[in-house]
């Protein structure tokens, strides 16, 4: 906790990423227990929903053997979103696509897998594959379900709501980038907020935005790539080829109303690939993309 | 005869834009300003200087 | 994955984002980005061949974006001209001796060599300042001032341009004006429409400074045809009124027959004019009209810009102006760039080759080679690439060659059969960076 002027800035560790809650509040214990809802809503989702935990609901599904998992509520919910994601994206936003990151390693080495490698693997990807019968998924043998894509956006916004039940001091929430603003703090026309073009040593093109609320979220390979041959692989795989999207913008921002769907046209755009700013413009939200 | 709002993603781009390059634009104004006895047509008539 | 598939998800991803979070609605996000610059630089070499003009010009644009689509718009150009430019003076089998446009000196051009004036060394710096803002949701007010500098030209000038959009912004009308206020003060003073050129010191048929006015009206309309090709259609009108004569541009006079110029025995002890030459005469207003159409297609990637100008006034000259650019994109960041110009003039009705020395000059003349028949044509290739950090560059190099003639029956005796008319043989080469902060 740190009282800086005007606000205060309470920062913890969750999703593998610093998060920090800036709040503007005059009072230090309003914004320690403002702070503690908050990691306290990141890590209950973190946990559900992670990987790496045996004994959560995914850890039970990926590990159900082709048997029927009947899923609680929230699940079901987050499950239900990821179902139409795949159908507005195509069948690019696949959430049984985790398996893939077995033969990739993005590292900014030049490793690539081989061929053979990724149609093995690419087997056992696809929705359409799945068998969801609210509450009820059943994976076929060797099929993964991996919330990684939704699961950041989804629990700032999820805090953000909470926040809002609590108290109705202007507050901004950054989870590792994702961000969501309640209200803007009084006297300003917003939270300032910073998108950096990139991870470059020439002086990366930073954009300064006036955050009053709602949610701006990023996209981007910064820091997780391969570089082959001068040509960049970025981290997101398209899962229909197994392949990182060929010609994917370095980095996109969004601003949309929650951070679930900025996130989510953020993820969408990249996996456009070349036609990221053909889509983006489509869609009439602001973003900021950078080649 | 037009687009809808949500068609509008190539006329945005930089290279549609009717002038692309301000300065290329105005530097060729002068220019043939200066060598010529037309201007303008795409704006105003350039000049403003002694050079023709 | 089909360009006509993709539409707007935002519907769509609304309400399934809704039934996850468990609510029904969600305030509208508001983010704006803080006004940030942006620079354009370009660095110009102009140069024709045969000791001619030469210029280096370097430009700086900066534009500073505000909120609600406000801007402002400064510009600096610098420009550095050496070189000779015609005189308007015959060439002929004999060297001819001229007075500096200064009256200080005189300098001689060789025999079968078309006269220039080999004096000529300027620095000349222009700004403009520039504001554009919506008004309403529809309609747009830009206004700008110009200013410039030369040793012996002053330029000051203001404009205002209003817009609207119809018809979903498919269609956008224009109206703008402006107005000019423009002089000549050069050394020695501006001399007499058709009177001689005189011995060195001698600026008796000199005054002083001399002024003209411009106004220019533009109205056009642009119309988004289809979701890759827009046009555009401006109708201008010009009328200039004041000094429009070029103060350093003579006409020989010449023998009727020979077609020769005449000789002129300058003061004893005074070094002047060998030839008899006079200062031009134009008159003292003109009216331009102009029609531009220019159309911008887009064709997978690649973009065809083309536009046609036809310009008419009341000296009678005509001209066509035919523009052709074809962009090609090479790979993510860089593109190459053909570019063809067309010019073709038809020359003023009181342009003449040179005077007859025998009968009485008319009211308005000129031998300037720029009011004549010519066609130019322009052929370039520029070459644009984006670096890592967003930053732009580009180079272009273009060759710009203009070829006319004195019309048959305006040439005397010796005169045809002779080189007159001076043309033209220029490159440009322009290097330009943009960057932001």
């Amino acid at each position: 906790m740190e009282k800086k002027p005007g606000y205060f800035q309470g920062t913890f560790l969750a999703m593998g990423s610093p998060c920090e809650l800036l709040i503007e509040a005059s009072d230090k214990s309003l914004a320690r227990t403002a702070t503690a809802i908050i990691a306290r809503e990141a890590w209950r989702i973190e946990d559900k929903f992670s990987r790496y935990l045996p004994g959560n609901i995914v850890h039970r599904i990926n590990n159900s053997d082709g048997k029927t998992v009947k899923t609680d509520d929230e699940t079901a919910d987050l499950i239900d979103f990821a179902a139409s994601l795949f159908e507005m994206s195509e069948s690019r936003f696949d959430i049984t696509s985790g398996v893939l990151r077995k033969a990739w390693k993005f590292d900014g080495g030049d490793q690539m897998p081989g061929d053979v490698d990724v149609r093995t693997i690419l087997k056992q990807v696809g929705w359409n594959k799945v068998t969801w019968q609210r509450p009820n998924l059943t994976l076929r043998r060797g099929m993964q379900i991996d919330f990684g894509g939704i699961g950041k956006e989804y629990a700032v916004d999820r805090a953000a709501g909470l926040l809002n039940d609590e108290t109705s001091s202007a507050c901004l929430l950054n989870f590792g980038g994702d961000l969501v603003a309640t209200r803007a703090p009084v006297d300003s026309k917003g939270w300032q907020v910073g998108i950096e073009a990139f991870d470059t040593d020439a002086g990366a093109a930073k954009r300064l935005i006036r955050l009053k609320n709602g949610a701006l979220a990023t996209s981007g390979d910064a820091r997780r790539f391969i570089l082959k041959d001068g040509i960049r692989y970025g981290h997101i795989l398209d899962p229909t080829t197994g392949w990182p999207v060929a010609n994917a913008p370095r980095s996109i921002t969004i601003a949309a109303d929650t951070c679930t769907q900025a996130g989510m046209i953020a993820t969408l755009a990249m996996l456009k690939g070349a036609h990221a700013e053909d889509f983006l413009q489509q869609q009439e939200c602001q973003y900021w993309c950078f080649r | 005869m037009g687009v809808e709002p949500w068609e509008r993603d190539i006329l945005a781009k930089d290279e549609m834009q009717l002038v692309t390059d301000p300065i290329e634009a105005a530097t060729d104004d002068h220019i043939y300003f200066s060598k010529e006895a037309s201007s303008g047509g795409r704006g105003f008539g350039g000049g403003g200087c002694g050079c023709n | 994955m089909s360009r006509e598939k993709c539409k707007s998800i935002a519907a769509t991803l609304a309400t399934a984002t809704c039934a996850l979070l468990g609510t029904s609605s969600f305030s509208a996000v508001h983010a704006q980005e803080e006004p940030g610059w942006e620079f354009n630089t370009a660095l110009l070499y102009y140069g024709e061949d045969d000791d001619r003009v030469q210029d280096f010009s370097l430009s700086i644009l900066a534009l500073r974006n505000y909120v609600d689509d406000r801007s402002l718009s400064l510009s600096l150009t610098i420009d550095a001209l050496t070189g000779a430019t015609p005189l308007g003076a015959i060439p002929f089998s004999g060297p001819q001796t001229f007075t500096t446009p200064s009256g200080n000196a005189v300098f001689t051009t060789p025999a079968n060599v078309i006269p220039l004036d080999d004096t000529f060394l300027d620095t000349r710096v222009a700004i403009t300042a520039s504001w554009q803002q919506p008004i309403g949701r529809l309609n747009a007010i830009s206004t700008s001032i110009t200013a410039s500098k030369e040793y012996d030209y002053l330029h000051f000038g203001a404009n205002v341009k209003f817009s609207r959009d119809f018809n979903r912004r498919n269609t956008t009308l224009s109206a703008a004006l402006a107005y000019a206020m423009d002089e000549w003060d050069p050394t020695g003073g501006v001399p007499d429409p058709l009177s001689p050129m005189l011995d060195v010191g001698d600026l008796s048929n000199r005054a002083g400074k001399d002024d003209k006015n411009i106004l220019d009206i533009v109205l056009g309309v642009t119309q988004v045809i289809n979701r890759n090709f827009l046009v555009q259609l401006n109708y201008s009108f010009s009328d200039s009124s004041g000094y429009l004569n070029d103060p350093f541009k003579i006409i020989s006079v010449v023998d009727p027959v020979t077609g020769d110029p005449l000789d002129r025995i300058p003061t004893p002890g005074v070094p002047g004019p060998s030839h008899q030459n006079v200062f031009e005469s134009r008159p003292d207003t003109r009216t331009k009209h102009s029609v531009f159409v220019q159309g911008k297609y887009y064709m997978s990637g690649k973009v065809l810009d083309a536009s046609y100008r036809f310009m008419t006034d009341d000296w009678g000259i005509d001209s066509h102006t035919v523009d052709l650019r074809y962009r090609w994109p090479i790979g993510q960041s860089s593109y190459i760039e053909p570019h063809v110009r067309f010019y073709s003039q038809s020359r003023a009705d009181f342009y003449v080759g040179s005077l007859d020395g025998s009968t009485l000059a008319p009211a308005y003349a000129s031998a300037d080679y720029r009011l004549g028949d010519f066609d130019a044509i322009t052929v370039g290739l520029k070459f644009g690439w984006q670096l890592t950090s967003g930053n732009k560059m580009s180079l272009r190099l273009e060759s710009y060659v203009a070829d006319g003639a004195v019309p048959g029956d305006l040439l005397i005796g010796n005169q045809q059969g002779n080189v007159i008319y001076p043309d033209l043989d220029a490159i440009i080469a322009q290097f330009s960076y943009s960057f932001g902060k």
